[in-house]
C-alpha cells in the first residue's frame, strides 16, 4: 500500500544522507577531513544517533539559489548519547555550500540548543563552516545572532561544548568563544574575527591561517581554545573525557566513577618534591599527580598561562576541579592570562557543582607596566570575584609560598573558603622576608657598620617569624597544618564532610564581576 | 562495523545484532551469529562467555579509533575506524602510538643519570640522547630519529616515568 | 649452634632463607626499608625491622645498621642470599669482628675471588685453565682498544667487581667498545663504588656450565653436580639447568675435580659455585667462583635431593658435610626459568609498578621462588627478578614438557614478564635438542620466532577480543554511573539557590 509514497520517501531520505553529494564528501577527505556525519558517528555511541531536521532546505531565492538546494542546509543536527549519556548536537556540513550558515541553518541549530535546555542535557557544536552565507545577508547574521542569544540562555544551564575541526570565520567565531570548552583540531581548524587577505589589505601584514588563528596559537596565545587536539580521533576522545567528569545539567551532579584507587593511600615522597632552597622550582603536577585517584589528572588550558594549571580529576570517584600555581613557570606568579583562566574554570565548576581545590605556592602579581598597562588589576580581581561568588566545596592547600595579594586572591579563608590546609613548607606573609626586610628596616639598614650581617639576622628573624603556617594557624586562617604525606586523605575527608554545602546570597538579577 | 586487528594485521567484521536484555546479547562476528553473556562486571575487567566459552577480559586503553584490551591474558590492540585512518592522519602525524615527531618518550620509568646532549645539538637516529637508571640497570635512550635537538625536558637526577617526554627533537 | 638467623636481603631469596629456618626452628630476622613495608617477607619472619629508605645504600647495603639490628635483635648469624652484601668481603669481615657467624666464606677468600684478575692468577697456579685476555685492569679506554684490536673484535668489557653478569658489554668494533667504555664505567662505579675493567676475547658458540660447590671447615670439599646456563640475555642468565645435556658422568668427574681444586685455591668456604665456559669442541675454561648461593640453586636442590641453605647452616655451624662426593647422584632433570619484571621488546627494559593479580602454577615437579602476592609492587629501586619457576622431571623431556604447561599457567599482571619467551624457546627444536649457547636468543633468532607465536596467539583471541571490544560501551556505561536516576531534579527543580 502506498508505495509510490514509500519509495519517494525513502528516496528523500537517501538523498538527505548524502549532503553535499558524492563528490564534494571526496574533496572534504581529500583535504584530510571528515564529513559531519562522519564525525557524529566518531563522537556518539554506536547507533545512538537520531537525526532531525534532516529535510530541511533554505527558501531563498536571490542569487540563483533556488537551483542550489540541498537537503540539511548544511548543518546536520540530532542527539545521541555518549557512554550512555544523552547529548545535543549540530555539525555544520562542510560538503553542502561550504557549511555557511543561513536562516534555516541557525533555525535548526537554536531548535536543538532549545531541545537541550529543556531536557538539561549538554550540547556539542561540530563547526567546520565558511562562515556567513552571504547570498542570504543579513537573514545570515540575524542567524548567527539568535545562535549566541540561546549560547547564553543556556550558559550555565547546560554544558556546552565547541569542536572546531575546520574554518570559522568573522562574526561565526563567537558562538565558541561563548560555550564552556573550544576543542580546536591542529592544523585544520582555524578561527579569527578577519582573515589574513584583509589584514593583508588594511595593515598589510603577512600572516597564514595557520599562524593568525590556528589550534596552536589558540591553544598558546589567545586562550581561545582549551584543548587542542593532535587529529579529530583525539578531539573526539578529549570530548568523551570531558563529558566523564562533568554533570549533564547544572541541577545534578558530576558522574561517580569506581577508580580502585585506595582514599587514605599515604605518599611519603610528596615533600621530597619541593626543593631544600625555596628559590628553586618544581613542577606542581607531580604533586597534583600524586594525590588525585590514579594520577589521572585532566588538564585544560595547558599550553596557555601555564604559570596556573586548571583541570579535573578525581578524589575517591568524585570530580574535583583543581587549580594551582605552577612554580615551575614564572615561579608561579599571577598575572593577567592567569588570571583570566582560572577565574573562568572556577566559574564553570560553581556553575556545576564541581568542588575546588586550590593548591597555592605563589610569590605574588608579576610586576611591570606591561601587565599594569594592560590591567593586571581589573583582570586580577575577576579571580578575587570568581572564588568569592563560588558556593561549591571550596578547599585551599598552601604548600610554598603565599605572598601578599596573591595569598588573598588564591582561595584564602576569607573569601569563603570552607576548608583551608598548610604544609609545613608553607610561608604565608605579606611580603617575602627579603623584600619585607628591606622596607621594614630600611633605617636600621642605613645606618648598619656591617649591612649583610643585619640583614642576614632581620631575614632570619623575619622568615622564623613569619614565613611559616602557624602564624595563620594560630587565629584559624588556616584551619590544619598538615603532614605531607596524608594530603589524599586530608582531601578526600574534607570533601566528603562538605558534600551537601549549601550556602544562600542575597538574591539579584547578577553580580557586576568586572570584565 | 570493520575492524583491524593491530597485531597481526587481519581484517574483521563484527557487529551486535540485538540485546536481549540481562546482560545478553546477540552478535555477529565474521558473518556468524554469536551468543554473548556478561557474567560478572567490576571497575576494570568484565569476565562472558561467548558461545558457552568463558572469557576474561581487562580493558587498557579505549579512545575513539583504538582500543586495547587483555584477554584471557593475551594483549590484542584494535583499530576500530581503519577505513577513516588515512584521511585523519592526513593533516596530522600518525595516532599517538607513535606521535613521538618531536617528543622523545621514556618507555621505562627511570632516574635521570645524565644528558648526553643539549639543545641544538644535531643527532642521528641512534646516537645516546641520555642515561636513564633503573632496577640497578643503566639503560642509554637513543634518539628516534635524526634532527635537531630543540629542547630537553628532563633534569639530571629527577625521576622519570613511563611515557615522559625527555626531549624534544625536531 | 645457630639459633636466630638475620637475612641481610630481601625477595624471594629472603623468603627462600625463612622457609628452610623455619624447617629447622630457627627463628629468623628480616629487614627491610621504605619500600618493602608490605614485602612478604616480612610478613613472613619471626622478626621484622625496618633499616632505612628505599635506595638500597641506605638500607641493604648499609652494614653497620644491619650488623646493628643483627645485633640488638640477638641474631647470632646472618645469611646475607645473593646480590647486596653477600659478596662483600668487608661486611663478611665486620660480621666476624662482632662474633655474628657469617652464612658464607670468610672476607679473604670472598676478595680474592671477587677480584677477577687475582682469581684468574690462583687459578693458574692451581693448573685450571682460564680464557685468555687482558692480563690486568684496564684503566683508559684507549688501552682497552689497544687489546681489542690485538685479540681481535668482537670481545667483552668486563667490570673487574662484576658478578650476577652485570657490567659485561660484548662489543664488535672500536665505536662500540668506547661508548660501552663509558657506560660499563659508570654502572659499575654505581653498583660496587669503583669502576675497574677488563677485556676478554668472545668466544662464540660456548656453554655456560658452572658447578655447585661446599667446602667446610675441616677441609671437606664436595662439588653437587653442574648446571647449564647458557639460555642468556645481555650476559645474565634467564633459564638454567641441570643436569647439562652435554656433560656425562665422566666429563662431570673431570671438571668436578677442577671445580674442587678451584674452591681448595681460593680457601673457600661453605656453599658457592665454580663458573666455567665450554667451547664447542669440548674445552672447559674456568671464569670465576662465585661466593654466595645462587639464584639458580633450586634445580640443584630438585636432583640432587638436598636442602642447599641447610647445608649453608650447617657448615657454619661447623659441621662436616654429611656425604661424601660418591653418595652422590644426578636424579632426573630439572629446568628453572628466571621471572624477570622485564619487556622483551623494548630490549628487556625494567617493568615496574603494581601488581594486580599473580596466578601461580603447582602440580607434580612444579616449583615456585617467589615474592609476588594479588597487591604487590614491583619497585624500580631494587633488580627485576621477581621468582622463579622451577619443574623436575625423570628426565629432560618430562622436566621441559612440566615447564611449558606451568609457564601457560603462571599469570602476572602488572608488569611485563619473558613468560611468552620461554614458552617460544622452550617448544623450540632447538632448545629440545639440548643444542645451547650463549648466544642462542640471537643465533636461531628466537625474538623473531617470539613474534610470530605471540601473531598465532592473537589470532586465536581475536573473536572473543572482537566480542568483548563490541560490549566495551555496555562496560563504560556500568563503570561511569551517574549519581542520581537521570534528571529527575530537572523535571521538578525549584530554584537553586
Amino acid at each position: 500500500m502506498h508505495s509510490e509514497k514509500i519509495k519517494n520517501f525513502l528516496h528523500k531520505r537517501r538523498q538527505a544522507e548524502q549532503s553535499g553529494g558524492e563528490e564534494r564528501i571526496q574533496g572534504q577527505h581529500e583535504k584530510g577531513k571528515l564529513t559531519a556525519r562522519e564525525r557524529i558517528d566518531l563522537l556518539l555511541d554506536e547507533g545512538s544517533f537520531t537525526e532531525i531536521d534532516a529535510m530541511t532546505t533554505h527558501h531563498y531565492y536571490e542569487f540563483d539559489m533556488q537551483n542550489k538546494k540541498f537537503f540539511g542546509d548544511g548543518v546536520v543536527t540530532g542527539y545521541g548519547t555518549i557512554h550512555g549519556k544523552q547529548v545535543f548536537l549540530f555539525a555544520y556540513d562542510f560538503t553542502v555550500l561550504g557549511g555557511t550558515l543561513s536562516e534555516m541553518g541557525a533555525k535548526k541549530i537554536t531548535k536543538i540548543m532549545d531541545h537541550a535546555v529543556k531536557v538539561g542535557c549538554p550540547v556539542i557544536g561540530i563547526i567546520d563552516s565558511g562562515g556567513a552565507r552571504i547570498q542570504e545577508g543579513i537573514l545570515s547574521l540575524d542567524g548567527f545572532a539568535s545562535i549566541f542569544y540561546h549560547n547564553q540562555l543556556a550558559s550555565g544551564v547546560v554544558p556546552q561544548i565547541t569542536i572546531s575541526v575546520g574554518p570559522s570565520a568573522g562574526g561565526a567565531v563567537y558562538s565558541p568563544a561563548m560555550t564552556d570548552f573550544v576543542i580546536m583540531a591542529d592544523k585544520i581548524s582555524t578561527m579569527f574575527v578577519t582573515g589574513p587577505e584583509v589584514v593583508k589589505t588594511v595593515l598589510g601584514e603577512e600572516v597564514s591561517f595557520d599562524e593568525l588563528g590556528g589550534a596552536m596559537s589558540h591553544g598558546r596565545n589567545s586562550g581561545v581554545a582549551h584543548f587542542v587536539g593532535k587529529n579529530e580521533y583525539h578531539c573526539m576522545d578529549i570530548v568523551k573525557t570531558l563529558l566523564s567528569y562533568i554533570p549533564q545539567n547544572s541541577t545534578e551532579e558530576a558522574p561517580i566513577v569506581e577508580t580502585g584507587d585506595d582514599p587514605n593511600r599515604l605518599d611519603t615522597n610528596l615533600i621530597n618534591i619541593i626543593p631544600e632552597n625555596p628559590l628553586q622550582p618544581y613542577d606542581m603536577k607531580e604533586i597534583i599527580s600524586s594525590i588525585v585517584d590514579n594520577h589521572v589528572f585532566f588538564e585544560i588550558h595547558e599550553l596557555f598561562a601555564p604559570n596556573v594549571v586548571v583541570g579535573f580529576a578525581r578524589l575517591h570517584g568524585k570530580t574535583v576541579g583543581i587549580v594551582a600555581n605552577q612554580p615551575m613557570v614564572l615561579a608561579g606568579a599571577l598575572d593577567i592570562d592567569s588570571s583570566n583562566k582560572a577565574s573562568r574554570f572556577i566559574r564553570f565548576c560553581d556553575c556545576y557543582g564541581i568542588p575546588i581545590i586550590t593548591l597555592v605556592d605563589t610569590p605574588g602579581y608579576m610586576p611591570g607596566t606591561q601587565q599594569e598597562h594592560a590591567g593586571i588589576i581589573r583582570h586580577g580581581s575577576k579571580l578575587l570575584y570568581a572564588y568569592c561568588e563560588a558556593t561549591v566545596p571550596k578547599i585551599t592547600l598552601i604548600i610554598g609560598k603565599a605572598y601578599g595579594g596573591a595569598y588573598i586572591a588564591m582561595s584564602s579563608k576569607n573569601l569563603g573558603t570552607d576548608v583551608n590546609y598548610a604544609w609545613p613548607t608553607a610561608q604565608i606573609a605579606v611580603l617575602g622576608s627579603e623584600a619585607a626586610v628591606r622596607i621594614m628596616n630600611r633605617k636600621e639598614l642605613d645606618s648598619a657598620k656591617d649591612p649583610a650581617a643585619l640583614k642576614k639576622q632581620l631575614v632570619d628573624n623575619f622568615t622564623e617569624k613569619f614565613a611559616n603556617p602557624y602564624v595563620a594557624a594560630s587565629y584559624g586562617t588556616i584551619d590544619s597544618v598538615i603532614d605531607p604525606a596524608e594530603t589524599r586523605p586530608a582531601l578526600i575527608r574534607a570533601l566528603d564532610a562538605l558534600a551537601n554545602k549549601r550556602e544562600r546570597r542575597v538574591p539579584r538579577k547578577h553580580g557586576n564581576i568586572n570584565l | 562495523m570493520k575492524f583491524k586487528l593491530e597485531n597481526t594485521g587481519e581484517n574483521l567484521d563484527g557487529e551486535i545484532v540485538k540485546s536481549t536484555g540481562n546482560n545478553e546479547f546477540v552478535l555477529k562476528i565474521q558473518g556468524k551469529e554469536r551468543d554473548l553473556k556478561i557474567v560478572t562486571m567490576t571497575h576494570d575487567k568484565v569476565e562472558f562467555m561467548l558461545d558457552s566459552v568463558y572469557h576474561i577480559t581487562k580493558y587498557l586503553e579505549n579512545s575513539t579509533n583504538r582500543i586495547t584490551l587483555v584477554v584471557d591474558g593475551v594483549k590484542l590492540t584494535f583499530n576500530k575506524r581503519p577505513e577513516m585512518d588515512k584521511i585523519v592522519y592526513k593533516n596530522s602525524g600518525a595516532d599517538s602510538a607513535s606521535d613521538s615527531q618531536i617528543n622523545l618518550k621514556s618507555q621505562i620509568p627511570g632516574r635521570v643519570v645524565s644528558i648526553n646532549v643539549t639543545a641544538g645539538d644535531n643527532v642521528k637516529k641512534g646516537d645516546v640522547v641520555c642515561v636513564l637508571e633503573s632496577m640497578k640497570m643503566q639503560i642509554s635512550i637513543k634518539s628516534h630519529k635524526d634532527g635537531i635537538v630543540k629542547s630537553i625536558k628532563m633534569k639530571q637526577g629527577s625521576s622519570v616515568a613511563k611515557n615522559d617526554v625527555l626531549a624534544e627533537i625536531e | 649452634m645457630i639459633k636466630k638467623i638475620l637475612i641481610s636481603n630481601r625477595g624471594e631469596i629472603a623468603i627462600r632463607v625463612i622457609k628452610t629456618c623455619n624447617a629447622l626452628g630457627i627463628k629468623s630476622v628480616a629487614v627491610y626499608s621504605d619500600e618493602d613495608v608490605n614485602s612478604k617477607h616480612v610478613k613472613m619472619a619471626s622478626e621484622a625491622y625496618h633499616i632505612g629508605p628505599a635506595s638500597p645504600a641506605q638500607s641493604y647495603l648499609n652494614m653497620e645498621k644491619i650488623v646493628e639490628t643483627a645485633i640488638s635483635s640477638g641474631a647470632d648469624a646472618i645469611h646475607p642470599g645473593y646480590g647486596f652484601l653477600s659478596e662483600n668481603a668487608d661486611f663478611a669481615d665486620l660480621c666476624e669482628k662482632k662474633n655474628l657467624n657469617f652464612i658464607g666464606p670468610s672476607g679473604k677468600s670472598m676478595r680474592l675471588c671477587g677480584d677477577k684478575m687475582e682469581c684468574k692468577d690462583a687459578m693458574i697456579k692451581a693448573k685450571v685453565p682460564t680464557v685468555p685476555g687482558s692480563p690486568g685492569i684496564v684503566e683508559e679506554v684507549e688501552k682497552a682498544l689497544n687489546i681489542a684490536h690485538d685479540i681481535g673484535y668482537p670481545v667483552l668489557l668486563k667490570s673487574v667487581f662484576g658478578g650476577g653478569g652485570r657490567g659485561i658489554r660484548l662489543v664488535h668494533n672500536e665505536k662500540e667498545l668506547r661508548e660501552a667504555f663509558e657506560i660499563a664505567s659508570g654502572e659499575s662505579k654505581a653498583a660496587f663504588g669503583k669502576s675497574a675493567l677488563f677485556v676478554e676475547k668472545f668466544l662464540p658458540k660456548i656453554r655456560h656450565i658452572e658447578l655447585q660447590l661446599a667446602r667446610d671447615k675441616h677441609g671437606n670439599a664436595v662439588h653437587i653436580f653442574e648446571r647449564e646456563c647458557s639460555i642468556q640475555r645481555r650476559h645474565q642468565k634467564l633459564i638454567e639447568m641441570s643436569p647439562s645435556p652435554v656433560v656425562d658422568q665422566k666429563t662431570r668427574d673431570q671438571i668436578g675435580e677442577l671445580a674442587v681444586n678451584a674452591a681448595i685455591a681460593v680457601d673457600y668456604l661453605n656453599a658457592g659455585t665454580a663458573e666455567f665456559l665450554r667451547l664447542d669442541d669440548g674445552t672447559f675454561y674456568f671464569i670465576e667462583i662465585n661466593a654466595r648461593l645462587q639464584v639458580e640453586h633450586p634445580v640443584t636442590e630438585l636432583v640432587s635431593g638436598l636442602d642447599l641453605v641447610k647445608l649453608q647452616i650447617d657448615i657454619a655451624n661447623g659441621h662436616e658435610i654429611p656425604f661424601k662426593q660418591k653418595d652422590l647422584k644426578v636424579n632426573g632433570c630439572s629446568i628453572e626459568c628466571r621471572i624477570n619484571a622485564e619487556d622483551t621488546f623494548l630490549d628487556f627494559a625494567p617493568s615496574t609498578g603494581k601488581i594486580w593479580d599473580v596466578d601461580i602454577p603447582s602440580g607434580p615437579g612444579v616449583r615456585v621462588d617467589t615474592y609476588l602476592y594479588p597487591g604487590c609492587t614491583v619497585s624500580p629501586y631494587y633488580d627485576s627478578l621477581m621468582g622463579k619457576l622451577i619443574t623436575w622431571g625423570q628426565n629432560f623431556e618430562e622436566a621441559r614438557q612440566r615447564m611449558t604447561l606451568a609457564l601457560s599457567d603462571f599469570y602476572i599482571e602488572g608488569v611485563e614478564t619473558a613468560i611468552p619467551l620461554y614458552r617460544t624457546i622452550l617448544n623450540s627444536k632447538e632448545f629440545i635438542n639440548g643444542d645451547l649457547s650463549t648466544d642462542f636468543l640471537d643465533r636461531f633468532k628466537i625474538l623473531d620466532r617470539l613474534q610470530s607465536d605471540l601473531k598465532n596467539e592473537a589470532s586465536q583471541k581475536s573473536e572473543p577480543a572482537l566480542a568483548a571490544t563490541l560490549i566495551h560501551s555496555e562496560f563504560l556505561k556500568n563503570k561511569i554511573k551517574p549519581r542520581k536516576e537521570h534528571n529527575i531534579r530537572w523535571k521538578t527543580q525549584v530554584d537553586r539557590h
